[in-house]
């Protein structure tokens, strides 16, 4: 943690919580339980610190990340909040054209 | 039908033996079971390179992801349905002959991916991820293993249920019956019947010297044709100049007769591995991700890795060992050498659909 500087409420709990002794309640999944609970990488960077070690190409990863929920910043959540936006379009690869942008629902 | 012949037409009971040895005889093949969207279950004659039957999964609805064969191989278990239903399909008809429908009125139930059968066909055990929902708000309730009966036709309902912890991503049953592991933080066992947890073993808590707290994600429960699961870890050590860290990429194996549990380092990270698989006799493991890599487990070095013209998320072998099989992310499934790891065959999937996260099963009937 010692590289690392909150920037929002939540992260502050997590130093509170360290600071308290109760980081196991707090720390950050090792494996997916629900939308947005995982701490990996996005596609924006792999763990080498570049691009060559993401899924290749892009395509083969996109229902991989939004069917579980991977990566809901970037990939809209099939799983619950928006099930229908790949459907109709089994085929990343060929149907990438068809795959819409997604706004929250007001 | 031979049993009958004797009996009623003892003139035949030659030519009914004849018969009968013959279809004993008959050589067993490897099928491969895969999936893809939208609710494709795909059986593959893996030597004729073939699509042996493609089938529909009734309200898969979009989601097709870990697939468990029975025992037996002839039904395929699979978490459908936004990953809220496990179907079984009968893998000779495509007939749906077993459905857990697990979220009910008010409660929104989720596996993600945790699920096996058990040695003897008979039951599900199904890790579930229970969300309350309320007019105004969601209550996230106790994680659990849910036992279903896989005779209970289309509308199983859980025979029993019992505490789990958090986490849990992968489900096992142990050979003997009796117990089943489960992969989260740590690895746990619990008693099929009870659901009394009998170990916890360490994953997170591992206690492999100078080594940090690994990460796994072991999503592709494939254990054939060895019967010991394997799945690459990650952490890292402390760097020989005392300078920073080095990564290290380790193959576990939880072997699911014994239950002994190994890992052991064998390459510092080069390239990252989602899914590993033993071969037959266990001195080498496979795994694939953007590259195909083979590990020599005498050694625990890896011995050789080629670039893969995709990703790929899953990885299995025949039960000779003669052939490495790739599928999962995309539509395609690609036949490789076990020793040069050249590729031998490549099969498209009927329509190009993605395979996603489907699991990559091995059958031999």
């Amino acid at each position: 943690m010692s590289g690392m500087k909150p920037t929002n409420r939540k992260a502050e709990l997590l130093l509170d919580a360290a600071a308290g002794g109760h980081v196991p309640e707090v720390v950050a999944m090792e494996s997916v339980a629900g939308c947005a609970t995982t701490f990996d990488p996005g596609w924006e960077v792999d763990p080498f610190g570049g691009v060559a070690s993401l899924c290749q190409p892009m395509e083969a990863d996109l229902y991989g990340c939004s069917d579980p929920c991977w990566w809901p910043a970037q990939v809209p959540d099939t799983m619950n909040t928006y099930p229908d936006w790949d459907a109709g379009k089994p085929s990343a690869q060929g149907d990438w054209r068809e795959l819409d942008s997604v706004f929250p629902k007001k | 039908m031979a049993a009958i012949a004797s009996i009623r037409m003892p003139g035949m009971v030659l030519l009914a033996l004849v018969a009968t040895g013959a279809a004993l005889a008959a050589p067993r093949r490897d099928y491969l079971i895969t999936g893809a969207k939208p609710d494709r279950l795909f059986v593959i004659d893996a030597a004729a390179r073939t699509i042996k039957s493609e089938w529909s999964i009734p309200g898969a609805n979009d989601l097709v992801a870990t697939i468990v064969p029975s025992p037996d191989g002839r039904i395929a278990y699979v978490l459908v349905n936004k990953m809220e239903s496990i179907s079984g399909i009968d893998l000779d008809t495509g007939r749906e002959v077993f459905r857990a429908d697990l979220s009910t009125p008010g409660e929104r139930v989720k596996c993600m991916f945790g699920f096996d059968v058990t040695p003897d066909g008979r039951e599900l055990i199904v890790y579930e991820l229970p969300v309350k929902l309320g007019l105004s708000e969601y209550q996230v309730e106790d994680t659990r293993f849910a036992v279903f009966d896989t005779a209970a036709g289309l509308d199983a309902r859980p025979v029993r249920q019992f505490p789990a912890p958090r986490r849990i991503h992968t489900v096992l049953a142990r050979k003997d019956g009796k117990s089943f592991f489960a992969f989260g933080f740590d690895l746990y066992e619990f008693d099929r019947v009870s659901g009394r947890q009998l170990g916890e073993r360490g994953i997170r808590n591992w206690t492999y010297a100078q080594h940090s707290i690994p990460d796994l994600l072991a999503f592709w429960p494939a254990s054939e044709p060895t019967g010991v699961f394997s799945t690459p870890v990650y952490s890292s050590v402390p760097a020989a100049d005392g300078k920073g860290e080095v990564p290290k990429t380790a193959l576990l194996t939880l072997d699911l007769t014994s239950g002994k549990l190994d890992y052991h380092d064998f390459e510092d990270t080069a390239a990252l591995i989602f899914s590993t698989v033993l071969s037959p006799d266990r001195s080498e493991a496979f795994g694939v991700y953007s590259q195909l890599s083979r590990i020599d487990t005498r050694s625990n070095a890896l011995a050789k890795r080629v670039d893969l013209d995709h990703t790929y998320y899953s990885v299995a072998v025949s039960t000779d060992g003669k052939e490495v099989y790739a599928a999962g992310a995309m539509c395609d499934v690609t036949v490789f050498d076990p020793v040069t790891l050249g590729r031998r065959a490549n099969l498209k999937l009927p329509g190009c659909p993605d395979q996603s996260l489907a699991s990559l099963r091995v059958v031999r009937r």
